[in-house]
């Protein structure tokens, strides 16, 4: 702004500068030379009178420097001239001046110096004797005034520059200062320029847009980010470029980066040649899906390309933890093959006891034996096909109602029960603790207890104790059962509440267990929303915890 | 033109991030296959290296072409060059990854288990790449120190193998192309140590413009 007002002012100024100077110069340069030329008529008047009288006398007494004289014969030779010697001085007749003198008795020229500096004005007349007398002067041309003014004109060039860059910044200032003070941010609320009023009123009103839209795509972000912040499965959405725009803490914790990793290649966050080629794959077909090992979990990654109009401008990425999916499938793989082994195996006891029978091969006396020995097997078999159901109902989670139990009252009836079988081992059941009421199913509660005593005692020394506590903590259940038996090495204690799952593989017979029992606790107590506490020692004894909630209880029964 | 170039040496990067992961994956390959005997994989490691080597070729037209067109200076210019060198330590990780697997299949099926030390320093070889190459993705400088400490842990365990061998031959002389077969393979992954080192010194270079090796002259 300053640089185009000092760039104006000073295109004026040397402007007016150049243009009076011509004009002054023009005018006073042709009047002093009009001037100049009447007095060399009027000197040489007065010369040309007084040789025609005197002679050649006169120019001799002549003094003046700022004329010259010359007096020229007829012929064109010098007679005489003020200032050099005539002697040295050439034939003048090709004089224009002269020339025009000879021929019509008055003579004019001009002639310039080699260097256009100076000029000499000639002006000859014809005597009456036929000679010619010219008298001439030199004055300065117009350049050499012009280049005698160049010191003037120089200090006037410098005067104008230094005003003109004052002026120009006030100016500009002075002008600037309204838009500098514009607040964009309220462009309607500036008191300025009317000129402006369009442009600040169009500001205003993309102001207005602008706002509506970041607002818009801040919702849209935020919604964005609240949906894949708190996904469980890691999201990483890629570019064509295959950079990172966006990763979620998922993701982060998958790949074990950080969110600087925005903006970088994904080759930068995972390298592993599987999945970069799961990538490129989604990029040419559009879809693809690889499995992978992290920290012993199991990944499903899908890749996806993202097209728009036809043009592939990205991929999502991604990854699902179907590492409980896939133990779930091994589960069941594992649990079909137990059951049917268990379930073959007092069937195949009976089949050989029938067969021996059906042959005759069995005495009378031993027919009694032999009988028992189907029963108790087909016994087993029941038990065990029992059990199964009661963890089936238990996975489909069908509705049980939920009523008012005393679980002291539960743990006395099942001590009661297990009285019998613990009088063999001669272990004797105690139940402790205070009346707890709470809203629970009864059917499960005395499922759990009596499943606990009667690992209890199976797994209990001979003439060892089990000790059945109930209490209250807090808004807490506590059912408590303590046994001084064999306990549970460290190794297997995380696995025993697994389907089939046993400890010592060959006493299954001898306890006649089904191993279901405490997977049929862990489903129940998981029905009932509480929490199992193992705490073990091999040769000491166990203690299993059973925490219920209370509050929760009575919150489903309400609902 | 900058733009140009910034791209370019984002494909040099991505280029060299997918040849150190090959890398990692032949060596972490041939010590699955000697700790399981298959002989199956060893035709993996094989045909990795074989990409490998041409992902070698690929990178270094790619570098030398950025030179001649690019003319980097400074930062980028150390970038190229480690670039040059990296990719020549990543080719020989992948030739020895190679050899280890044509070793193994001389082995029929055995799998070294009578000298445990050999299996730790697969582990701790395959580990020392991984940690170069992600000191060179990262361009962290920390983790590119790491790598170059763990080679002395690998040189410690080179010396129990050998020692664990020389009482193996002692013991069974008839076993004494075994074992030295099994000396062959260590020799290989203590040399691949050695390679992961010189990658993470050139990976400490290109970061910092000073060498690590040149302190210890």
């Amino acid at each position: 702004m300053t640089k185009k007002i000092f760039n104006s002012i000073m295109v004026v100024a040397a402007a007016v500068l150049i243009a009076s100077l011509v004009i002054i110069m023009g005018c006073l340069y042709r009047y002093f030379s009009n001037v100049q030329g009447k007095q060399l008529e009027d000197e040489l008047s007065l010369a040309a009178a007084a040789v025609e009288k005197n002679g050649q006398e006169y120019l001799e007494e002549l003094q003046s420097n700022q004329y010259r004289l010359t007096w020229v014969a007829g012929n064109g030779d010098v007679i005489y001239d003020t200032q050099s010697d005539e002697e040295s001085m050439e034939n003048h007749a090709d004089r224009e001046e002269i020339r025009q003198a000879l021929q019509s008795r008055e003579g004019k020229s001009l002639r310039y110096s080699t260097t256009l500096l100076e000029k000499t004005l000639y002006s000859a007349r014809r005597l009456n004797d036929g000679s010619v007398l010219r008298i001439s002067v030199s004055s300065a041309t117009v350049w050499m005034l012009v280049l005698g003014m160049i010191q003037p004109i120089l200090i006037v060039i410098v005067v104008a520059l230094v005003l003109s860059g004052v002026l120009a910044s006030r100016i500009s200032k002075h002008i600037m200062e309204p838009l500098n003070s514009l607040d964009l941010e309220k462009p309607l609320e500036n008191d300025t320029y009317e000129e402006l009023a369009p442009l600040l009123n169009r500001i205003n009103k993309q102001h207005r847009q602008i706002d509506v839209q970041l607002s818009e795509l801040q919702r849209k972000n935020d919604e964005f980010t609240q949906i894949t912040q708190g996904m469980t499965e890691g999201l990483v959405l890629l570019n064509e470029k295959n950079v990172i725009l966006n990763i979620n803490p998922a993701a982060l914790k998958l790949f074990h980066t950080k969110k600087s990793c925005i903006g970088k290649d994904f080759l930068t966050v995972e390298r592993n040649h599987d999945v970069s080629h799961a990538i490129q794959d989604a990029f040419s077909s559009g879809h693809s899906e690889i499995r992978i090992e992290r920290e012993g979990k199991e990944y499903q990654i899908h890749v996806n390309r993202i097209e728009s109009n036809g043009t592939v401008i990205g991929a999502v990425v991604l990854a699902f933890d179907i590492t409980e999916a896939a133990f779930a499938e091994r589960n069941r793989r594992e649990f079909t093959a137990n059951v049917s082994h268990e379930l073959k195996t007092p069937l195949q006891s009976i089949m050989g006891s029938a067969e021996l029978m059906e042959n005759g091969l069995v005495k009378s006396e031993d027919m009694t034996r032999f009988v028992g020995h189907i029963r108790t097997e087909a016994g087993r078999l029941v038990t065990l096909i029992d059990d199964i159901i009661r963890l089936s109902q238990l996975d489909e989670g069908c509705d049980m109602p939920f009523e008012n139990v005393d679980l002291y009252e539960v743990a006395t009836d099942v001590a009661a029960g297990l009285a019998d079988i613990a009088a063999i081992k001669d272990i004797e059941i105690a139940v402790t603790g205070e009346t707890v009421r709470i809203k629970s199913v009864r059917r499960l509660l005395t499922e759990i207890i009596f499943n606990l005593c009667d690992n209890a005692v199976k797994y209990n020394k001979d003439g060892g104790m089990v000790e059945v506590s109930v209490s209250r903590e807090e808004n807490q259940a506590v059912i408590s059962v303590k046994d001084s038996g064999i306990g549970i090495p460290a190794e297997h204690q995380a696995r025993i509440f697994e389907r089939f799952y046993r400890v010592d593989k060959s006493r299954s017979k001898e306890s006649g267990g089904t191993g279901l029992g405490l997977s049929i606790v862990k489903h129940a107590v998981q029905y009932l929303n509480g929490q199992i506490d193992l705490q073990s020692s091999p040769g000491e004894g166990t203690i299993i915890q059973i925490f219920l909630q209370e509050d929760k209880n009575d919150v489903m029964q309400i609902s | 033109m900058r733009s140009r170039f910034d791209e370019q040496l984002a494909t040099l990067n991505n280029e060299l991030t997918q040849m150190g992961a090959m890398c990692e994956e032949a060596i972490a390959i041939a010590s699955r296959a000697l700790s399981t005997g298959d002989v199956k994989l060893t035709g993996k490691v094989v045909s990795l290296d074989g990409e490998i080597n041409h992902m070698e070729r690929t990178i270094e037209t790619l570098c030398l072409k950025l030179l001649l067109q690019q003319q980097p200076v400074a930062r980028d210019l150390r970038q190229i060059s480690a670039a040059l060198k990296m990719i020549t330590d990543m080719e020989r990780i992948g030739t020895q990854a190679a050899d280890i697997a044509e070793i193994i299949t001389f082995l029929d099926g055995r799998t070294g288990g009578e000298c445990e030390h050999i299996r730790f320093m697969a582990d701790a070889v395959s580990q020392m790449v991984t940690e170069s190459i992600d000191a060179f993705v990262k361009q962290d400088v920390v983790l590119a120190d790491a790598a170059i400490d763990r080679d002395d842990v690998v040189d410690d365990l080179f010396l129990q193998v050998k020692s664990s061998l020389i009482e193996l031959i002692a013991e069974k002389p008839t076993d004494g192309g075994y074992a030295l077969d099994l000396l062959m393979i260590a020799k290989y992954f203590e040399r691949i140590g050695d390679h992961a080192v010189n990658i993470a010194e050139w990976v400490a270079f290109s970061v910092t413009g000073k060498h690590k090796g040149a302190e210890k002259l």
